[in-house]
């Protein structure tokens, strides 16, 4: 835990402390949803053999069996059963609008958002999985490729603290170029205000999820977000974009909260249709709060996956 | 109705209106700036609300305000009242007059109430209304008016008293009459409030006059016009509208057409009985039915047995307005007229001349002693002398070459009093001795109409023909050739004819087809003159022949004979007779009303030559009136009054035609009098309290809108 709380600010020994609690859950939650994940349904090519296949343009010339082609002067790729770790990636969005901090509220959204991401870096780091991190917000600002140990969670942390909240969010940019770079199904855990078009994010998680990756999204909102709790002939300006606008907030409240049920809503409906977990984290419960809910729902997950 | 403020200093207060205005202004102007994730949410909320909210606002922006006019306003104790009030202010004296509806629909009873009554009933509840400082005046409003105060008075009695004495009339009613004196007595007290009142049954018939001829828009709004209807819906009422004889002359034993019209002033069909009576004898009755807005016209043929004047009348069952029931007509029965010729000398072989023959056939064509229309006598020259002329109707100069001058004089007398010349021309005529003797000689008692000069074409060639043309039709002589196929005299040629220059207050009643006049009459004292520029025979002319000329000659006489003496055909209650006499020897005159004794009339001499101008007073009652005119001789005139057709139509005017007069009405049973409301408008009504209870009403408004959430709607979706 030392060691740990020395690595970064996003490491809170309370949470991790509270964590140490949930360990033994966690790690039947985190082995309970990524079981089965550990015997790869795809092909490899490092431990046991599985089968010959026939080469076809496009294979890599590094992976045909010359012996084969000795023997039978015919091309031949010989395929393994791949059997590794999880390999995940932590993607974290960075935009404008993450660095609100809404009136009594301990952290900002994004502080938020990466003290969970660390948070659940280090647990699956500590049983061997491999993590990576992709941090973005009008485009994919940082790419840090999943491995293994402890060092990685020190890479990762780094990378968090380094990054400012700035620019506009756009999350289908960003989840195009993580589908590029993770060839394997992986663990995909998003953490977003979901400040963009709402029908691209939900088809582009989908896309995701239709190549088998397992995704989770936390949708990180300031409290202050989802209560609305202004009275005055305010002038309001976007964080992401400092477009201003002035308005009675007292009689806009109504059709606001209206507005801000609608969006959560949306999400949430066509996200766990589509077998995607959704966890809305307000910024002004703590941390271990959501980890805890979290694993709770988990738990239920993966209690059903067995 | 306009304002006038008892405390109109508070009126000042009105400018705290810029508080509202310019808290609303700060506000929307010093927002609390502030960071947001992102203004997608925001921005959608604020397009939807931006309506609502913008509405709201100004909805709270204008009770705000609202509430602070009606404070300050309520605070200024407004009045509101008429123009007068507006103008002089609620305390100050008034001046008005009332105008009393006593025209003949207003005699209308309905279920035993007269209208009358009532109205007189709330001309003095007006009066009564009357203040220490306060002046007024009553004017009746029927046919031509009455202006009962000249002066406006203060004294409250004497006006109520003239009110309650005020009688009805049964003349027609005439608004604008009565409304002018009244604008003229109110106009110069600027001072006082001032105010019309007219309590009338707002007959249409009264109204429409009003309406189309003055625009009382235009009247000074300072003063106010305050009409108080009277009587409700108009009852069901039938009328007799027309009582009269078309012959030109009645004469005794000679059937005739007595011709009545009768009229239904209602929406629904009625049956009634018309009698007509001569005297008191009832000479017919007949049941008629009515169709609804209906009329109906009833002949009654009759026969006049006695010589005189007789009072014709035609009589209906009383309904809810008697006057109209009943109409009367003056008939004068004669004996047929006797009518001398002066007939030129015997032809050479001592025949009667054709001219004397054709006249007399015209006059009398069967030749009879008994039942003829004219008896005539026709005389040379030579038998006049000791002739009495004033013992004819009409006396004939036919183809003269001259008179002897006591002929001459006597002629001139005859006429002025009142007897007729139809002159003929012809071959012996000397228009030198004509003029010299008939016109210049004479001085104002001439007896020719026309100056003669020479004659105009050629009798015994025949080369040119002329035709009578421009037939004054509405003269009686011409009257018969009115319509269409009653016979033309102008397709008569005449060969030849006298041309004349008529005297300047003579009437050419035709002329010759080349413009020059051919008939030309003049009035000459209390008779006339008539001149024919041809002959009466055919050797000028060959009309004698033709079938117009006996029409013509009949009608030129009892034309003449019926226009003389009272012409009072249509004669309306309240309306002077004024008539000119020429009898030296007039002495007395007396007139007897329908009902009351005989008044004599005063004589007033014009001028002298024997001119008398008498002016008989205004008849007040309908019925027979008749005149008796004693000098050398006795002489009786009669004529008849009747009401007003237009009065027996007891339609109301709609009340939105009613322009610039403020409505009181009296609702029995109800609060609201009209004493109540005669004060209302005089001094105005403070609205100060209900001022009050609107303002709070708009403060509750104002609470309860500025604190209810505005309601979420529908929108596009994120």
């Amino acid at each position: 835990m030392t060691t740990a709380s020395r690595l970064s600010r996003y490491l809170d020994p309370k949470v991790l402390a509270s964590m140490a609690a949930l360990e033994i859950k966690a790690r039947n939650v985190v082995e309970g949803f990524i079981e089965g994940l550990h015997k790869s349904p795809f092909k490899g090519f490092n431990v046991e053999f599985s089968e010959y296949r026939q080469y076809v343009p496009g294979d890599p010339l590094k992976d045909i069996d010359w012996k084969i082609y000795a023997r039978t002067d015919k091309y031949y790729i010989k395929e393994h059963e791949e059997e590794t770790n999880l390999s995940g990636y932590l993607i974290m969005d960075t935009s404008g609008s993450m660095s609100y901090r809404g009136g009594n509220a301990p952290l900002s959204k994004l502080d938020y958002a990466a003290t969970l991401a660390a948070s659940l870096a280090y647990l699956m780091l500590k049983q061997q999985d491999s993590v990576g991190l992709v941090t973005f917000a009008d485009g994919v600002r940082k790419i840090l490729r999943p491995r293994t140990g402890m060092a990685q969670l020190k890479a990762i942390c780094t990378e968090l603290e380094q990054t400012k909240p700035t620019d506009r969010t756009d999350i289908g940019d960003t989840l195009d170029r993580v589908a590029e770079t993770m060839r394997k199904r992986g663990l995909l855990i998003i953490f977003s205000d979901l400040l963009d078009n709402t029908e691209l994010i939900i088809n582009k998680v989908r896309q995701l999820r239709t190549r088998r990756h397992e995704v989770l999204l936390f949708h990180i909102l300031d409290h202050h977000e989802l209560t609305f709790p202004f009275e005055d002939t305010t002038l309001f300006r976007d964080l992401e974009d400092r477009s201003e606008i002035i308005a009675d907030a007292f009689s806009l409240r109504r059709e606001y909260l209206r507005r801000m049920q609608q969006f959560v809503g949306a999400f949430q409906s066509a996200l766990r249709k589509s077998g995607i977990d959704y966890l809305l984290a307000d910024t002004s419960r703590p941390v271990e709060a959501s980890l805890k809910s979290f694993f709770t729902r988990r738990q239920a997950v993966g209690a059903r996956l067995a | 109705m306009p304002l006038s403020f008892g405390n109109p200093w508070f009126l000042a207060g009105a400018l705290t209106v810029a508080v509202p205005l310019w808290l609303h202004l700060y506000y929307r102007r010093t927002p609390i700036p502030r960071d947001f994730p992102s203004l997608r949410l925001i921005r959608l909320s604020v397009e939807a609300m931006t309506r609502r909210m913008k509405l709201r606002h100004l909805v709270l922006l204008a009770l705000r305000i609202l509430a602070l006019v009606l404070l300050t306003l309520a605070f200024a104790r407004p009045f509101v009242g008429g123009g007068s009030v507006a103008a002089t202010g609620s305390g100050s004296p008034a001046a008005f007059v009332v105008i009393l509806d006593n025209s003949l629909s207003m005699g209308t009873t309905h279920q035993g109430i007269s209208l009358f009554n009532t109205a007189r009933a709330r001309a003095v509840e007006i009066i009564d209304q009357m203040g220490q400082y306060d002046k007024a005046s009553v004017i009746l409003c029927n046919d031509p008016g009455t202006v009962l105060f000249p002066q406006l008075t203060w004294d409250k009695d004497e006006l109520k008293n003239a009110v309650r004495n005020a009688p009805l009339s049964v003349s027609g009613t005439n608004l604008a009459g009565a409304l002018q004196p009244a604008l003229k007595l109110l106009l110069p007290v600027r001072a006082f409030k001032r105010t019309v009142y007219l309590v009338t049954d707002m007959t249409k018939t009264a109204w429409e006059p009003l309406l189309s001829a003055y625009d009382l828009k235009r009247i000074d709004p300072t003063i106010d016009l305050v009409v108080i209807p009277v009587g409700g819906a108009a009852p069901p009422n039938i009328a007799v509208t027309e009582l009269r004889i078309d012959e030109p002359m009645v004469m005794k034993g000679r059937p005739v057409t007595v011709r009545a019209t009768v009229v239904n002033h209602s929406d629904q069909p009625q049956s009634t009985r018309l009698s007509i009576l001569i005297g008191e004898d009832k000479k017919s009755e007949q049941a008629i039915e009515l169709g609804p807005r209906g009329s109906k016209r009833v002949d009654v043929p009759m026969t006049f047995g006695d010589e005189g004047l007789q009072h014709v009348r035609a009589v209906l069952p009383a309904d809810a307005l008697p006057q109209d029931d009943v109409r009367h007509l003056a008939v004068r029965v004669r004996a047929p007229p006797r009518v001398l010729i002066l007939c030129p000398p015997p032809e050479r072989g001592g025949m009667t001349s054709r001219e004397d023959l054709f006249l007399k056939f015209a006059l009398n064509p069967l030749g009879r002693t008994e039942g003829a229309t004219f008896l005539v006598d026709s005389r040379t020259l030579e038998e006049t002398a000791g002739l009495q002329l004033s013992d004819y109707t009409a006396v004939f100069l036919v183809n003269q070459r001259s008179l002897p001058e006591a002929l001459v004089k006597g002629l001139s007398k005859y006429v002025l009093g009142g007897g007729n010349l139809i002159t003929f021309c012809g071959s012996r005529v000397d228009p030198t001795w004509y003029n010299a003797n008939l016109i210049d000689g004479l001085g104002g008692g001439y007896l020719l109409p026309a100056r003669l000069f020479k004659r105009v074409g050629n009798a015994v060639s025949k080369a040119v023909s002329y035709q009578l043309t421009d037939l004054d039709t509405g003269h009686p002589a011409f009257k018969p050739f009115e319509g269409d196929g009653a016979g033309d005299p102008g397709r008569a040629p005449v060969y030849e004819f006298y041309q004349t220059q008529p005297n300047p207050s003579a009437l050419v009643l035709a002329r010759m087809s080349h413009g020059l006049p051919g008939i030309i009459e003049e009035r000459r004292g209390q008779g006339r003159s008539l001149l024919i520029t041809f002959t009466a025979d055919t050797s000028w002319t060959t009309w004698p022949l033709r079938p117009t000329f006996l029409p013509f000659v009949h009608a030129s006489v009892m034309g003449m004979v019926t226009r003389q003496g009272l012409n009072a055909d249509a004669v309306t209650p309240g309306t002077p007779i004024s008539m000119t006499l020429l009898e030296e020897g007039l002495k007395r005159i007396t007139l007897t009303p329908p009902a009351g004794p005989a008044q004599d009339i005063p004589i007033r001499r014009e001028g002298g030559e024997g001119l008398l101008h008498v002016t008989l007073p205004p008849g007040e009652q309908p019925g027979f009136y008749r005149l008796r005119l004693e000098g050398s001789a006795v002489r009786e005139e009669a004529f008849a009054v009747n009401p007003p057709a237009g009065e027996s139509n007891l339609e109301r005017i709609p009340d939105k035609k009613i322009v610039r007069f403020i409505r009181l009405e009296h609702k029995a049973g109800s609060k609201q009098s009209i004493s109540r409301q005669v004060v209302a408008v005089r001094e105005g009504r403070d609205v100060s309290m209900p001022l009050l209870w609107v303002l709070l009403l708009a403060v509750f408004i104002e609470s309860v809108l500025a604190n209810r959430p505005i309601r979420a709607g529908g929108g596009p979706r994120i």
